[in-house]
């Protein structure tokens, strides 16, 4: 009698490289799906001359038309290596069309077609293809892309009245209000048509550390550093004696809109372009939440999230090859390194909103 | 699942492999023709000045030695003996209370107890001043699929705590520990328990059905330093409660090792079985006595746990006392995906290494790296394989890794 042998250890648990993307493939078309269904319901300016439909439409074309270029490229780059095998079923489709999902869900709804195609392209070829497909990236394919709509095409895609560029007048002086209700629906000139649905959001948020696709220790780590960087910022410059309402407003801003929730939920904690020990994923979350606030509070962008990510991503391969061991001790000690350096952060930021560092920077130099 | 229970203690011949993955020099004491007892030392095999004795299983008559594969998949020679059916046995003195730790050290090298135990963290059953702590363990650990035969624990339980405190005694240890399940049934827990109370022996509750590496955690907290592949360079003897049940036979009964049981599962076999078997015993005989394999294309045969056995190509080889299970199985092809570098084999490995940044180095021929990232501290538990989805063999990477640098 004959055997087959192979090297142990020979059994695995049921958790599938594949699985996980179906999942995520799953999320973001019920993601796509309430963006569709919420643009439709959205009430669109007395004057404008076109309907909420007309944008619920205009979302949805661009959410096809994203998924199906980037399939299409894709296709003909494996037809150029001459090896199609991976397109005989729909697993090797799942990967292309999370791409193009993500750069249509990651761009605003004025966004011209060949703007997202170009995006596709740039995002799917250069950000993908190039380094060699699924796995051998180095950036997230999908920011490449909006990167690069952002940076060339910034007339088209110029934005007015987002909540945070009010936010960014509000410190500059201006008197805004927000309404709560309004933000928690999505009633808002938002910034990318993915960001507006924080409820779904933060329900397929929860689904997706269920199933362990995302990493709480990734994205955990960066919505806290971001809540406490905008709570000290806030608390710093609008506190008044006894009201909170203003701080909480700040923070409730820069969380729910934007693309904090998104790049929580989809983009941050992607695994191929993230670290993988846990010591180094806290630092990475906190590097891309720090450059995030310091983005969003002292630059003239008011989204800094994709920039961030890029930046976490660039130093990924660096700090996988020197970290050395994972236990208790490093655990610690970066957890405590993390807590210090985003305290620090937030004094900092908050005191140069408030333009008051010279005078502090005097005051500690007179101490000594 | 195991469905029935068998015993197998008469086979016509046995063979007795000569030498083993250690011990690869032997000294025969027999010649074909002689007529042997049942604990008779027919060879001796040395491991360095280490010398270990092979006792014949049964009694008869010596008729050859052949050279085939043994269990490790190794062509080694083995002694044949053919059964007498008599089962006349040498005596061995017995000891009562209170044993010496000298005595019991030297009952377990004479009666070839040295190896019971070998698959993952378990350690060989040897003394020296470094010993001091007695881990045994009741259950499989990181073992996701057999099933432990707790039976054994409840009807043994007296003889399984004594073995443990013998043990104890034999390496000075001052508290010993057993491994049970947190979800074991109640019986064999209450069993065990009664068994233990006046004696220096401690439960360690874990939960089995995480895989998380749990014993080499709970021995790192007992040592309190770095564990080394061989946990005997810590001071630890680890073994299970079968080695612990024939030791506790050697020194009260004077009863030589000479069975064993064995677990025989996977769908390539009609029954699934737990089996008391005769050491020496070709396995190709137990598959007839349970019919014969089931009708499956492409099969595997493995031996010993799941994470950490090994693989045979052949089913003609004996049985000897380090077997402890054998699981026959149709091939299973899963394709390996690239890494996508979700980061759960290093999560997992409990020895606080980072197989995957490992892997990496190897990937890249970086001997520095490889040896900047602790990699022969790996115990090769197989954890980090078992968790990946994308089905890698991390493993087999560091493996790499650590015969670049090692
Ligand atoms: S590297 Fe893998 S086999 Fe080695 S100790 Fe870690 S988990 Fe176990
Ligand atoms: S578990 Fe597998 S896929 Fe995940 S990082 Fe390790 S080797 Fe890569």
């Amino acid at each position: 009698m004959k055997f087959i042998t192979k090297k142990p250890p020979i059994v695995m648990n049921s958790q599938r490289t594949y699985k996980k993307l179906f999942t995520l493939h799953f999320a973001l078309i019920v993601v796509a799906i309430g963006t569709v269904v919420i643009k439709a319901l959205s009430k669109v300016p007395e004057t404008a001359t076109y309907t909420s439909l007309d944008l619920a439409f205009k979302a949805l074309a661009m959410l096809v038309l994203a998924s199906v270029f980037s399939v299409v490229i894709e296709i003909f780059y494996a037809l150029s290596e001459k090896n199609t095998q991976k397109f005989e079923s729909y697993k090797g489709f799942v990967d292309p069309i999370n791409t193009g999902l993500l750069i249509a869900l990651l761009l605003p709804s004025t966004t011209p077609f060949y703007v997202l195609a170009l995006a596709v392209f740039v995002g799917v070829y250069i950000g993908k293809l190039v380094f060699g497909g699924y796995g051998f990236y180095i950036f997230n394919p999908a920011l490449v892309g909006v990167l690069f709509a952002n940076i060339s095409f910034n007339a088209q895609l110029a934005l007015t009245n987002t909540p945070l560029e009010l936010l960014k007048r509000a410190i500059g002086g201006e008197s805004i209000t927000f309404k709560t209700a309004e933000l928690f629906l999505g009633n808002y000139n938002e910034i990318a048509i993915g960001s507006t649905s924080v409820i779904l959001l933060a329900l397929i948020f929860i689904y997706l550390l269920v199933t362990r696709v995302i990493d709480f220790r990734i994205s955990g780590t960066f919505l806290i550093t971001v809540l406490v960087i905008t709570f000290g910022v806030g608390y710093i410059n609008f506190y008044a004696p006894g009201d909170f309402s203003v701080v909480l407003s700040y923070v409730l801003v820069n969380m729910i809109t934007g693309l904090t929730v998104f790049g929580a939920v989809f983009l941050i904690s992607e695994s191929v372009s993230s670290p993988t020990t846990r010591e180094t994923k806290i630092i990475y979350a906190v590097v891309i939440g720090v450059f995030m606030m310091m983005v969003r509070t002292l630059g003239s962008q008011t989204e800094g999230l994709v920039f961030a990510i890029l930046f976490g991503n660039m130093i990924t391969p660096l700090i996988n090859r020197t970290v050395k061991r994972s236990n208790a001790k490093m655990l610690v000690r970066t957890v405590i390194a993390c807590v210090v350096i985003v305290l620090l952060v937030t004094v900092a930021l908050g005191l140069i909103v408030q333009s008051r560092l010279p005078e502090v920077a005097a005051i500690v130099g007179g101490a000594f | 699942m195991i469905t029935e229970y068998r015993t197998y203690l008469n086979p016509k011949k046995v063979y007795l492999p000569l030498t083993d993955t250690q011990s690869k020099i032997a000294n025969v004491l027999v010649e074909v023709g002689d007529e042997v007892l049942i604990g008779q030392k027919v060879a001796e095999k040395y491991h360095g000045r280490v010398k270990s004795p092979i006792l014949s299983t049964v009694s008869g008559e010596v008729v050859g030695f052949e050279e085939r594969m043994d269990r490790y998949g190794k062509l080694t020679d083995h002694i044949v003996i053919e059964n007498d059916q008599k089962n006349n046995t040498i005596p061995y003195p017995t000891y009562s209370e209170k044993a010496t730790s000298g005595q019991v050290r030297k009952v377990i090298s004479e009666m070839g107890l040295t190896k019971i135990a070998i698959d993952g963290l378990y350690t060989d059953l040897r003394f020296d001043a470094k010993s001091k702590f007695v881990v045994v363990n009741s259950i499989f650990v990181n073992e996701p699929f057999l099933s432990t035969d707790y039976d054994f624990v409840t009807q043994n339980s007296e003889a399984i705590a004594d073995g443990i405190d013998l043990l104890n005694t034999a390496a000075n240890g001052k508290t010993a520990y057993v491994i049970v399940d947190k979800y074991m049934p109640a019986e064999a827990m209450e069993e065990l328990g009664k068994a233990i109370v006046d004696k220096n022996i401690e439960l360690i509750i874990i939960d089995a059905k995480k895989l998380k590496g749990q014993d080499y955690k709970f021995i790192k907290s007992l040592v309190k330093e770095t564990l080394h592949f061989d946990l005997l360079e810590n001071g630890v003897i680890y073994t299970r409660v079968q080695a612990v049940k024939m030791i506790h036979d050697a020194v009260r009964n004077g009863t030589p090792p000479t069975t064993r049981q064995v677990s025989l599962t996977g769908d390539g076999l009609p029954v699934n079985a737990v089996y008391n078997v005769r050491i020496g015993t070709l396995f190709a005989e137990l598959v007839e006595d349970l019919g014969s394999y089931t009708e499956v294309e492409n099969m595997t045969l493995h031996i010993g746990s799941f994470l950490s056995g090994i693989e045979l190509e052949n089913d003609d080889f004996a049985i000897t006392e380090s077997v402890d299970a054998i699981n026959v199985a149709e091939y299973r092809l899963v394709e390996e995906d690239v890494c996508i570098k979700c980061g759960d084999c290093n999560d997992v490995c409990p020895a606080g290494i980072l197989p995957q940044n490992i892997m990496d180095a190897e990937i890249r021929n970086l001997s520095s790296r490889i040896v900047e990232l602790n990699t022969n501290e790996c115990v090769e538990c197989g954890l980090c394989t078992y968790v990946c989805p994308s089905k890698i063999n991390v493993l087999e990477w560091v493996r790499r890794g650590k015969r670049r640098v090692g």
